[in-house]
Order: structure tokens, then C-alpha cells, then sequence
């Protein structure tokens, strides 16, 4: 493994990193207190291939490796989580399995749209009864000639209220317990899909995470993504990928939140210093930025493993669990270095709090993931 | 081809930018500078001008302190041409050999003086704000680099001429002083002058209300210290109680909250106010390159922010709460 | 159409990493960018060339990190980047430099039609390479323009001179510098950034490969030097008014009232 980052990423990071600072920062505060999504960003994203980060170049993406993928994501939620958290979701849980696993007709279908932003992708699989227990849902898939009839509720979908495709994860055949789920991919269009309401959620709030509602929504069979039964496999293939993800937005969210800790504690002054010259803001400054350091580290590890074609599912869920930890952390410090300012919305720093917290519990709880790591560690020879 | 230093000390010359002659005073400051390094070198002084009727300004700068003013006074010289008028320093200067080449740093003289050094084989430093004679008798020059946050002192060890560009308001001019007596020297248009290649088609001086904020005495400039849209409007009416322009940081642009002729800095508009109010702005490098004031009034929460560095009275405060107290004590004060 | 632009990287800081003990600036601790006024210059250029077609070739001269902004334009639609790097050309003064780009530019695109630079750098500021490298070539140059419009084998520029708006025409060969006062640069596009590393072509050449003559590059080849530099605003110079926004206030109008007045040619008037 390098052990400096390479010219391109560098160069990614940066152009990342400006066009967040330009595009997202001024709007960033008001976005997440109006709980509003910013289109017009979105079609700013659109044009430079952030909906289609790894996507090839044929279909309209950017073609880039994983670590630049990761880059992305933390930098644009180094801004805003909740933009990074739309673009997360729909080039790792969305795009990436239509491209896996779609046939050619299903990718020449849909990639070109989703690989430019014209369609936001989804992947429904939490239900109100089945959130870490996916093999609890209970939204049904019914084989009628040459359609399925799809039927049942989806919960906290990220991009809900946004989304052009959304990928289900639903029974069609409830009496096998291995082999009885199934991904079907269902455009907006189609009637019988209705987007529920946006959720009122402590943070990302200009994600509209919302609920959707399957009323005998009819798909054509082409719609099928993989073959019968291969819903486990295709969610838990694309939920390895959507660690990764979701662990460069905690990083991203750690990474703002403690440049705004050190920004502060060298401007602030008390008992005639500022407070960065106390050995335990100092303390706190150097175990925030270890945590970092080694949570991008484990992070580009299982990029890079991925990338090499190797299995890299354990390393995905120790990123993510650590990320997410590392994230809740940082930020909990952060604000604690900023006093009583931090927890004012004047201060960006309260937003990071809000914003980490949600990393540890969605696309798989911390103990979900260490239910993997176990798996992995434990399935190991000797 | 490398001039050496030779003994003794030759004249030091100041080229004639009489174009905007009465907003433009940089030859005149050029000239009062250019007296006292004579001074400390045991030298003289000469001007240049270049032009056609242009006896108007040959007598204001000897008035100013030339002793010798070179002229070439032609029609063709009507409109300042760069490639021309670079042919011609470096005929006179390959002649006459002056020890020392002062240029005002305005657009035109810039190009010109780095095409004449060019020709001439010797350096240049740019945009000097200070010219000396060190104790060794070394022609030092300062010039600003990084926005003017850090400044170097260069010399010339053996290169000749020694060429500046300096920038308009470094120094300041000498009174006219009518009794003042120096040389004309007339010269006639060398033979060998290329045609000029560049063809001007229109050439239009640019209505006063179009540089409004490079040319303003007193700016309020805003940043996000501000808050929010509309407390940032609240910097209009400061700005109508004071009879100042209105600037901005680039975040504020970007946001929205003022327009992008507004903006002051690297990718903005140059400013040099007699006082600048700044209101909630951190003073990143890219705005305050922009800034070249003479007084400055900061407002920030933060007393450690750069801008609060640079400033000679800082105000830690809420930015839109100052605004807000500085208008009413405004009003009250002017009977409004 | 071939065009050229010479890029510049420069350190990319907001708050100057400074060396308080010695007042120099530690430039190695800043990253580079490409400096503001030449991604205005190669916005320019790529203007031109979805206009007119042709090609764009983008020359840098700097250490083996300059690469990068190669690479960036690249990713914006440039064609060919060439890294002129070689530790005997540092040092160079704004002739030097140009003396340097001037072999560059002969050796990779001696057919070019039109030269572009910024019109200066956020560092050194100068804006002199230009003009320098318009005599070294021995073509016209116009400095700070605004606009450029292809006519028949001529240009067309619009420029601020001194308070002068001039329209220019000028035949091809020939060599601008553009001001950032208009042309928006495009942001980087992802999918750009990818090809430029996986498909973009970059040569680097040294001073041995140049032929040049070494007395005239680098920091031997420079007429300046540098006797010290130093930061003149390091220090906190001016009074802090601290307390309620109202009293600062009050402060600050009794105190400078005067003096503000003064330098406004306004009376600032009376406490009440």
C-alpha cells in the first residue's frame, strides 16, 4: 500500500474540496435547519459525474477507483452529510448493484440514466419489522404472467423522496428461508409506487429519507434484477460496498468537525492563552486526530482490497464500524472543545454531532458489523 | 547582453505615464523619488516622454524635479504603443546607458518596462514599495509579494540598467515648483522602428461610475461574520451614511448575498480606500490581496482572525450587532 | 487552432504558514494549486476550442508536484501537458523564466498560433513572464485582457488598460495574458479527472533536453537577489475595542472620529 496518497487522488481530493467549499458551504446551514434538498446543487453534481462515480465512462460515469470513490464522499460530507449521504446511496446501493448484477439489457436501461443524475437510485430493504433482521420483511413480490405484483411497505428509505429507481428487496418465495428473496427494480413511474412522508430526523435533514408505499405495483419481469431468489446475495454483496460508503461519510463528518475543533481552540482565548496551549484540549486534539488518521487507514485498506478483487467484507464492516465510532467521537469532542458556543447553531460543530450519530445505525448497525466481523474472523482456517 | 556596472554613477530615469494625468500621479511620485536617490548616488535625474504635443507635460516634470526630459514627439506617438514605445526605451537607454529605470506599475507601464527588460537583458522587479540607497551605496528595492503580506528586499548586483516598476502611491510627488529649470532634449524617431503589430480599433475611457469600488475612499466590506442574507443588507445603509461602496469576501458572493461586482480580492476587485470598514471577515489571502487602505476598521467575534491583525482598531463584537450600533450612532451624529 | 498556456502552481493557503522566528514563508508546508488567473487564461483557451476546435497544449515550469496542474487541465480538455522541471532551472527571476518557457514552447509546439498566460500570479504577482516571453519570441502581446475572439488568422481582444476599455486586433502568431475579470473557470469534471491520469499524455523536460543555456536559466541566470524578506503585517498592530457592540461603537467614533473624518473629508460630528 502507498504511503502517500498518489497524484490523482490528491488532485480528486482537491477538486472535491473546492467545489464543496464553493457550492455547498454557503448553503450547508440552511439546507439541513429547512430540511430542503438542494436541486440546484444536484445539477451542478450532475454534469461533473458525481452520480457516477465508479460507473464506466460508456454509460456516462467517471470511471474512478474505489479510494477516489471514498475521497468523494468524505469530501463532500466534510460539508454536508446529508448531500454525501444522497450520493453514497445511490452510487453504492443503487447504481452499483444495477452494474453488477443487471444483465446488458437492464444496464443499458438504466445505467445511463442513473450514472448522469437523471434518475436518484434507492435500495429498499428496511421495513417497520424488519430493520437488522432482513430476513423479517415482509413486502411480498407475486409472479402474475409476465409482471410482478409488488406489495408492502419500505421504511427510512435514504433518497426516498428524490428517487427515479429504487431497488426492493422483497419475498417471492416466503417458504424458503435461503433462497426466497428477491431485488426488483421499480421506476417512480409505475403506478402503485407512492413516496410516504419525509421523515423529521435529527440530522442529514436535507436528505429526504422517507417511507414508500407498494400498493399492487405492477413491474414487467425485465425488471428482475440477478435471478430468482438472489436477494440475499445481491443485498449483502451490495451492502459490503455500501459500508464503504457510508464509512467515508463518517469520516468526512469527523474530518469537518475537527478542523472546526482546532480552528477554534487556536482562536479561543481564556486565562489570557487560547485554549489549544491546555494540555487537555491538546489531549483531546491528538486523540481526535489518531482516530482520524487510523480510521482512513483502515478505510482506503478495504478500498484498496476491493479494487485488488479480493474479498474485503470483513475489512468493509471494520471501516464502517470504526468510521462511524470514530465519527460519534470526534464530533462529541468537538463540540465539547467549542463550549457553549458549540452547542448553538451559530457553530457548524452542533450539525456534526447530529450528523454522526446516524452512521452507527444505518446500512447496518455497529452491531450488526461486529456480528460480521466475528462471522469473518471466526469462519478464518486454524 | 549583460550591462556591467561601470564606475560612475549614471542618471536615473523616470519614464513619462502621462496618460489619466490628473487621477494619475505616479511619474510625479517617481520623480520626487527619483531626486532622492539621485541625491544619495551624486546623480541626476531624466525623464521620458513619448508622445504627440506633449510639451505640456515635459515642463510639469521638470516642474516636478527632472533635470533632463529625452522627448520624441511624433503623430504616429499619438496613442500609447507598447511594442513602439519599448523600441524606443531601449534605444535611448542603449545609448545613453542610465544607471537606473523607474516605471509607474500601471497596466501599460508594466508590460512596457518587461518587454524593455526583456530587450535590454536586464531584471526587473515588480511593483516596488520602496526604492533606497542602502549605506553600500546599493540600489535596494522592495516589492510585495502574497497580497503584500510579505515583502522582499532585492538588488541588482550587476545588471544594467537596474529596472522597477513601482506601484502608483508608494511615494508621494514634490510640489510643483514653477522655478524648477532642466534640459529638453528633442530626438527624432530612430529609423529602424518596427510597424507596430498590434492595430488599436477603439479605445473607449471608461465612465467613472464603472470603477466605483477600486476608486472609493471609504469601503464597507461584509463576510459570513455577518450571518445571513438579510443582515447583510443591513451593510447598504452604512454604506449610504458613510458615501461608501459596497464590498464582499467570496463565500458572500457565492451565497448569494451580494453580487459578484462586489467582490474584493485576488479574483475580485483591487481596493485602495482611505479607511475600509470589515465586518465579520476572517482575512483569508484571496480578499485581503485585494486590499491596500489606509485605515482600517475590523469587526469580529474572533480578536485572533488575520483581518483583526491587520486592522487599526479592531471591534470584537457580533458583526451585524456593530453594523446595526454603528448606524444609529451614525444617524444620531449626522442628524439624520 | 494551437494554443499554449503556461500554468503556474502556486501554494494554495489561506493563512500563510509563517516562520515567526525567521519571517520567512515555509512554502513547502502549503499545498499547490493552479493559480486563479490561469485557470481564467485556460478558460479562455477551452472557450476557443469549442468554438474552433484545435488543440491545446499546457507547459508548466516547476518541481515534480507541478505535474499536477497538468493533469487538472487535462481533466478540463486539454490535450498534451509538458512538465519543464530540473532543479538547475529553480530559482529563476520573471527573464529567466521566460528565457526557460521560451525553449518549451519551440520545442514542443513550435507551430502554435496563440500563447496564453495569466495575467498574473497570486504569489509573486509580477504579471511580467508574459511580456518577457512575447519579446523572447519576438511576437506582440498584449497584457490584462478580457475577452478573445477569433477573426480569420487574427485575434480580436478587449482589454482594460489603465481606465482605457481598448478593442485590439492582432494577426497570429501572438501571445495574451488574461485578466480574472471575466471568463468563469469550468469546475473539474470526475469522469476528466480519471482520463487525464489513465489516458492523458504529460512529457517532462529537463534543461539538458531544452538546450538551454544554463547562464541564463535558474537562479544564475537572475539579475535580482534577494537580500531578506519579511512579513510587515505578523504583528498585531491597531487597538482592540472590546464590550457591548454599542460601546465599541461610541469608542471608536470619539476616539477616531476625528481622524476617520479626516482621511473621508467628512465631519463625523458629536457625541450626543
Amino acid at each position: 500500500m502507498e504511503l502517500n496518497p498518489c497524484m490523482k487522488h490528491q488532485l480528486v481530493r482537491k477538486t472535491v474540496r473546492e467545489f464543496a467549499e464553493d457550492v455547498l458551504r454557503p448553503i450547508a446551514a440552511e439546507i439541513d435547519h429547512d430540511a430542503r434538498f438542494p436541486w440546484e446543487v444536484v445539477e451542478k453534481m450532475r454534469a461533473l459525474n458525481y452520480f457516477g462515480l465508479q460507473a464506466p465512462p460508456e454509460y456516462g460515469g467517471a470511471g474512478l477507483d474505489t479510494i477516489s470513490y471514498a475521497i468523494v464522499i468524505e469530501e463532500v460530507c466534510r460539508v454536508s452529510a446529508g448531500v454525501g449521504l444522497c450520493l453514497a446511496v445511490h452510487n453504492s446501493v443503487a447504481l452499483h448493484p444495477v452494474l453488477t448484477f443487471g444483465n446488458q439489457e437492464q444496464k443499458e436501461r438504466w445505467a445511463p440514466a442513473l450514472a448522469t443524475g437523471e434518475r436518484i437510485g434507492a435500495f429498499c430493504l428496511t421495513e417497520a419489522n424488519a430493520g437488522s433482521d432482513a430476513g423479517a420483511v415482509e413486502t411480498q413480490a407475486v409472479r402474475e404472467g409476465a409482471e410482478y405484483v409488488i406489495n408492502g411497505t419500505k421504511i427510512f428509505v435514504s433518497n426516498g423522496g428524490v428517487c427515479g429507481l429504487a431497488l426492493i428487496f422483497a419475498k417471492t418465495d416466503p417458504e424458503d428461508p435461503r433462497r426466497g428473496a428477491s431485488v426488483l427494480a421499480v421506476e417512480k413511474e409505475r403506478p402503485g409506487f407512492m413516496v410516504g412522508e419525509i421523515e423529521d430526523l435529527s440530522g442529514m435533514r436535507c436528505n429526504p429519507v422517507s417511507s414508500l408505499f407498494l400498493e399492487d405495483c405492477r413491474v414487467p419481469e425485465e425488471n428482475l434484477l440477478g435471478r430468482l431468489g438472489d436477494g440475499l446475495k445481491i443485498g449483502l454483496a451490495t451492502l459490503d460496498t455500501g459500508r464503504l460508503g457510508i464509512a467515508a461519510q463518517a469520516l468526512g463528518i469527523a474530518q469537518g468537525a475537527f478542523e472546526a475543533a482546532l480552528k477554534y481552540a487556536k482562536e479561543r482565548q481564556q486565562f489570557g492563552k487560547p485554549i489549544s496551549s491546555f494540555q487537555t484540549i491538546q489531549n483531546y486534539l491528538a486523540d481526535m486526530a489518531t482516530d482520524i488518521d487510523a480510521a482512513r487507514a483502515l478505510l482506503y485498506r478495504a478500498c484498496a482490497l476491493k479494487d485488488a478483487g479480493q474479498a474485503f467484507s470483513t475489512q468493509a464492516s471494520m471501516a464502517k464500524l470504526f468510521c462511524s465510532k470514530t465519527a460519534r467521537e470526534v464530533t462529541n469532542l468537538a463540540l465539547q472543545i467549542h463550549g457553549g458556543c458549540g452547542y448553538s447553531k451559530e457553530y457548524e460543530v452542533e450539525r456534526y454531532f447530529r450528523e454522526a450519530k446516524a452512521t452507527e445505525i444505518y446500512e447496518g448497525t455497529s452491531e450488526v458489523q461486529r456480528m460480521v466481523i466475528a462471522r469473518g474472523i471466526l469462519s478464518r482456517p486454524g | 547582453m549583460n550591462n556591467t556596472a561601470n564606475g560612475r554613477p549614471q542618471a536615473i530615469w523616470v519614464f513619462g505615464d502621462y496618460r489619466n494625468y490628473f487621477q494619475n500621479r505616479v511619474t510625479l511620485q517617481l520623480l520626487a523619488k527619483a531626486r532622492e536617490l539621485a541625491a544619495a548616488l551624486n546623480s541626476e535625474v531624466s525623464a521620458l516622454v513619448f508622445g504627440h504635443k506633449v510639451d505640456e507635460y515635459v515642463k510639469e516634470y521638470i516642474a516636478h524635479g527632472a533635470d533632463r526630459v529625452y522627448v520624441v514627439d511624433h503623430v504616429s506617438l499619438k496613442y500609447y504603443l507598447t511594442e513602439t514605445y519599448t523600441r524606443l526605451l531601449e534605444h535611448l537607454a542603449t545609448e545613453h546607458k542610465p544607471e537606473i529605470i523607474l516605471v509607474g506599475a500601471t497596466n501599460f507601464g508594466r508590460e512596457m518596462a518587461a518587454r524593455a527588460a526583456s530587450r535590454l537583458g536586464t531584471g526587473l522587479t515588480a511593483d516596488c514599495v520602496g526604492l533606497t540607497i542602502d549605506e553600500k551605496g546599493r540600489f535596494i528595492q522592495t516589492a510585495p509579494s502574497f497580497g503584500g503580506n510579505l515583502l522582499a528586499e532585492i538588488l541588482m548586483p550587476e545588471h544594467r540598467p537596474q529596472m522597477a516598476t513601482v506601484r502608483p502611491g508608494a511615494f508621494a510627488e514634490l510640489p510643483h515648483d514653477n522655478e524648477r529649470r532642466g534640459e529638453i532634449v528633442r530626438l527624432n524617431l530612430p529609423p529602424d522602428l518596427p510597424p507596430e503589430r498590434v492595430r488599436l480599433l477603439k479605445s473607449r475611457r471608461l465612465p467613472h461610475r464603472e470603477q466605483r469600488l477600486e476608486k472609493a475612499s471609504v469601503v464597507v466590506c461584509g463576510g459570513r461574520g455577518m450571518g445571513s442574507k438579510k443582515k447583510f443588507k443591513n451593510l447598504l445603509e452604512l454604506c449610504r451614511l458613510l458615501e461608501g461602496e459596497l464590498g464582499a469576501t467570496r463565500p458572500v458572493v457565492y451565497a448569494g448575498w451580494a453580487g459578484e461586482p462586489s467582490l474584493v480580492g485576488q479574483a475580485g476587485k483591487q481596493i485602495k480606500p482611505q479607511i475600509l470598514f470589515s465586518f465579520g471577515i476572517s482575512g483569508a489571502i484571496q480578499h485581503t490581496a485585494g486590499i491596500n487602505a489606509q485605515f482600517i476598521v475590523a469587526v469580529n467575534k474572533n480578536p485572533q482572525a488575520l483581518m483583526m491583525k491587520m486592522a487599526d482598531v479592531g471591534i470584537v463584537a457580533d458583526a451585524n450587532q456593530a453594523c446595526l450600533a454603528l448606524i444609529r450612532e451614525l444617524r444620531e451624529r449626522l442628524r439624520e | 487552432m494551437n494554443i499554449v498556456i503556461f500554468l503556474k502552481q502556486v501554494p494554495m493557503v489561506t493563512d500563510l504558514p509563517w516562520d515567526p522566528k525567521t519571517g520567512q514563508m515555509r512554502r513547502e508546508a502549503a499545498e499547490g494549486m493552479m493559480d486563479p488567473a490561469c485557470k481564467h487564461a485556460l478558460e479562455a483557451a477551452l472557450c476557443l476550442k469549442d468554438e474552433h476546435g484545435g488543440r491545446i497544449t499546457v507547459i508548466t515550469m516547476g518541481p515534480p508536484a507541478a505535474e499536477e496542474v497538468l493533469r487538472e487541465a487535462l481533466a478540463l480538455g486539454a490535450d498534451l501537458g509538458v512538465l519543464v522541471s530540473d532543479p538547475r532551472l529553480a530559482g529563476a527571476d520573471t527573464p529567466a523564466t521566460s528565457y526557460t518557457l521560451s525553449l518549451a514552447v519551440r520545442a514542443v509546439c513550435p507551430e502554435f498560433d496563440l500563447l496564453m498566460l495569466g495575467c498574473h500570479s497570486v504569489d509573486s504577482e509580477t504579471g511580467q513572464v508574459g511580456p518577457h516571453l512575447a519579446e523572447e519570441l519576438n511576437l506582440p502581446g498584449p497584457a490584462y485582457v478580457e475577452s478573445v475572439q477569433l477573426v480569420d488568422h487574427a485575434i480580436r481582444v478587449e482589454r482594460v488598460c489603465d481606465n482605457f476599455l481598448e478593442t485590439l486586433e492582432i494577426d497570429l502568431p501572438a501571445l495574451v495574458t488574461v485578466t480574472t475579470q471575466s471568463y468563469q473557470p469550468r469546475p473539474v469534471p470526475l469522469g476528466g479527472v480519471e482520463r487525464a491520469f489513465s489516458q492523458g499524455e504529460v512529457i517532462t523536460l529537463n534543461a539538458t533536453d531544452l538546450r538551454a543555456d544554463l547562464k541564463r536559466v535558474g537562479f544564475s541566470g537572475s539579475a535580482g537577489r534577494i537580500l531578506r524578506v519579511y512579513a510587515p503585517r505578523a504583528e498585531q498592530k491597531g487597538v482592540l475595542l472590546k464590550g457591548a457592540p454599542k460601546k465599541c461603537v461610541q469608542e471608536l467614533l470619539s476616539r477616531y472620529g476625528d481622524r476617520l473624518g479626516a482621511l473621508m473629508g467628512k465631519d463625523l460630528g458629536e457625541a450626543k
